[in-house]
C-alpha cells in the first residue's frame, strides 16, 4: 500500500459548497416490522431518522440483533422499509443503484469470475468498454494491493484477500456511497486492522461518503467522524457521537491518544448501562 | 500421465478386475456352460471385430443419436423450468403439482403410448429418454437456483444489473454446480433407459442387438452390447466430468 500523502491535520473536508455540509442520506422516521411466524411481530427497526452529511465517513454501531444492517440494507434499496423512507440525493430510494456500493461481511464475489473479472463486473454493466474497463480494474487491483492476483479465482485467497477484492469491485464502478456491512467481522484480528487502516488510506484520497456498520467500539471510533449507537429490540438510534480525531488517522498515534482512549471507554460506558438496565428489566 | 495412475485409479480398477476374474472362474470351474455364458476374453474378441463392422457401428449410431437427443432436451427444458420455477413464485406454483406428480411416475410405463403415438423410430425412445432425464435435472436446477445467495444477488443489482439480466449473469452461473450434479445424474439414467426401450420395442440399436441375439441364443453376441453401453457411459461421464471441472474451476467444491 503506498503511502498516502498527509493532508493538513484538519478534522473534517472544509466545506466550500453553497450549502454547509449538505445532507446525500436522508433517513426519515424509518420503522422495520419482519413477522415471525407463530409469536407477535418482530420490531427491528423502530422509528430511525437520520442525515448522512456528504464526504462523512459514519458508523452504525450496535449489539448484533440492534437492526443496523437492515438500516444499511434499507439505504442500499435491498430492503423497503415497513413505514417511513430513505432518500439519496432527495430522491426516494425505491431499489438498488450505482451510486450506493455495498460491502458484505461475506465479501459476496463471484465464484465463477477471477478477481480481475469480479472487479470489471460494475463497470462492464455500467457500459464501459471491455479495454477500458480492464485498465481500469487493474489499477484498482494494485491499489488494493492485489497486483498479481488478477487471474486468480476467489477461492484461491484468503478471507483479507477477498475482502480487498470486494472493496475493489464496488469502487469500481463509482458509487458516490459506500455501504459496508460489518465487512471486517470474519477476518481475524491482524488481517482486520490492516485493512482498517487500507481503507483510511484509500477513503483519504477522495472521501466518499462512507455508512460503516460494525459491533466493535475500538473499530468504530478509529475510522468514523461519527458514531450513531443503536439499542437493541426495538432497535433505536441510542446515541448519534462525533468523532473529534485529527486525520489522517495513524493506528500506532491514536492508541496513544486520550482523546480516542476517552471516546473509547465512553461508548463502552454507554452499552454497558444499557445492558445492566436490560438485565433489570 | 501419472494422473493417470494414481492409487484411486488403481483401487477402481481392481473391483473391475475382479468382476471379469469372477466371470472368467464362473466359466473355467464348469459352473455355466461356455455356450450360455461365453468367457470374457471371446466376448472381447468379439466386442473388437463388431466396432469394426458396419452394421454394428450403425447400432451404436441409433443408441447414441437417441440418448443425445433425449438428454439434450432434457437438459434444455429441466434448466429453463428449474429456473424459471426458482425465479418466479407464479411458475412455481403452477411447476410444483405437475412435477409432484410425474416425478416418482415410472416413465417406461408411457412407452407403449409413445409407440402409438411416435411410432418405432427415434421419435418414441427420444421422448422417453426426455421424460426420465428431465426430472433429477429440474429437481437440481430448481434447489441450485433457490439457493443463490442472496448477497451475490444483491452485489450485481447494485452494480447496476437490471433484474431480468440477474437470471443468466448471477442465478444460472451461481446454480451451475447443482444443475451439473443433476446432469450427471439424468445422462446415467439416459444411457439405462436408452437401452431399455430398445430392449422392448426398437428395429435398431443396442438393446434390440441384445434382445435379438439372446432370442436366437447367440450369447457371445448378447454380451457385446451389454458391455459397449457399459463403456458408452464409462466414456460420456467422463467427457461431462471433464466439462463439469472445467465450468466450475471457480468453485470451491469442484
Amino acid at each position: 500500500m503506498t503511502a498516502v500523502p498527509a493532508r493538513s491535520s484538519e478534522r473534517v473536508r472544509p466545506v466550500t459548497s453553497r450549502e454547509p455540509a449538505s445532507a446525500i442520506i436522508e433517513i426519515d422516521r424509518v420503522s422495520q416490522v419482519f413477522q415471525t411466524s407463530a409469536r407477535k411481530d418482530h420490531i427491528a427497526l423502530s422509528d430511525i431518522s437520520l442525515t448522512i452529511e456528504e464526504g462523512a465517513f459514519v458508523s452504525i454501531l450496535g449489539p448484533s440483533g440492534c437492526g443496523k444492517s437492515t438500516l444499511l440494507y434499507i439505504v442500499g434499496g435491498f430492503v423497503s422499509p415497513t413505514s417511513g423512507a430513505a432518500r439519496m440525493k432527495g430522491q426516494a430510494i425505491t431499489g438498488p443503484g450505482p451510486d450506493r456500493g455495498p460491502v458484505f461481511q461475506e465479501f459476496a464475489l463471484f465464484p465463477w469470475k477471477t478477481v480481475l473479472g469480479n472487479v470489471m463486473y460494475g463497470p462492464r454493466q455500467q457500459g464501459v468498454r471491455s479495454t477500458e474497463a480492464e485498465a481500469q480494474s487493474r489499477a484498482l487491483i494494485e491499489m488494493v494491493g492485489l497486483k498479481g492476483y488478477e487471474n486468480f479465482y476467489p477461492k484461491e485467497l484468503s478471507g483479507g484477500m477477498k475482502q480487498r477484492v470486494a472493496l475493489a469491485r464496488t469502487l469500481a464502478y463509482h458509487p458516490e456511497v459506500l455501504l459496508m456491512d460489518e465487512p471486517f467481522g470474519a477476518l481475524d484480528a491482524h488481517t482486520r486492522t490492516r485493512l482498517q487502516n487500507d481503507l483510511l488510506n484509500i477513503w483519504e484520497r477522495d472521501r466518499k461518503t462512507v455508512l460503516f456498520v460494525t459491533h466493535s467500539v475500538d473499530e468504530a471510533v478509529f475510522l468514523s467522524d461519527k458514531v450513531v449507537m443503536m439499542s437493541k429490540s426495538p432497535g433505536r438510534i441510542r446515541e448519534v457521537i462525533d468523532i473529534d480525531l485529527p486525520r489522517p488517522r495513524r493506528r500506532s498515534e491514536l492508541l496513544l491518544d486520550p482523546r480516542y482512549q476517552k471516546y473509547v471507554v465512553d461508548i463502552e460506558r454507554m452499552f454497558d448501562e444499557s445492558d445492566e438496565a436490560g438485565f433489570a428489566l | 500421465m501419472a494422473r493417470f495412475l494414481s492409487p484411486n485409479v488403481l483401487l477402481g480398477i481392481a473391483p473391475i478386475a475382479l468382476v471379469i476374474a469372477l466371470w472368467q472362474g464362473l466359466v473355467s470351474f464348469g459352473f455355466a456352460p461356455a455356450v450360455l455364458l461365453p468367457p470374457p476374453g471371446f466376448v472381447l474378441s468379439r466386442l473388437l471385430q463388431q466396432l469394426a463392422s458396419w452394421t454394428f457401428q450403425q447400432e451404436i449410431a441409433a443408441t447414441l443419436i437417441r440418448l443425445f437427443a433425449g438428454f439434450a432436451i432434457a437438459v434444455v427444458l429441466g434448466v429453463s423450468i428449474g429456473i424459471a420455477a426458482a425465479a418466479s413464485p407464479t411458475i412455481n406454483a403452477v411447476v410444483r403439482p405437475i412435477v409432484r406428480v410425474l416425478a416418482p411416475l415410472p416413465k417406461v410405463a408411457l412407452y407403449p403410448a409413445l409407440l402409438l403415438l411416435l411410432g418405432f423410430g427415434h421419435g418414441s425412445k427420444i421422448t422417453l429418454v426426455t421424460a426420465d432425464a428431465l426430472f433429477p435435472i429440474l429437481l437440481s436446477t430448481y434447489y441450485g437456483a433457490s439457493t443463490v445467495e442472496q448477497k451475490l444477488i444483491w452485489s450485481a443489482m447494485a452494480a447496476g444489473t437490471p433484474r431480468y439480466e440477474i437470471l443468466f449473469k448471477v442465478v444460472l452461473p451461481a446454480a451451475m454446480p447443482s444443475i451439473l450434479t443433476g446432469c450427471r445424474i439424468g445422462l446415467v439414467i439416459s444411457c439405462i433407459v436408452v437401452f431399455l426401450a430398445e430392449m422392448i420395442t426398437s428395429t435398431d440399436g443396442l438393446g434390440h442387438a441384445l434382445v435379438t441375439a439372446a432370442r436366437t441364443f447367440q450369447a457371445v453376441d448378447m454380451f457385446v452390447p451389454l458391455i459397449t453401453i457399459a463403456l458408452l457411459g464409462l466414456i460420456l461421464n467422463a467427457l461431462l466430468g471433464a466439462l463439469r471441472s472445467y465450468l466450475l474451476r471457480g468453485f470451491p467444491e469442484a
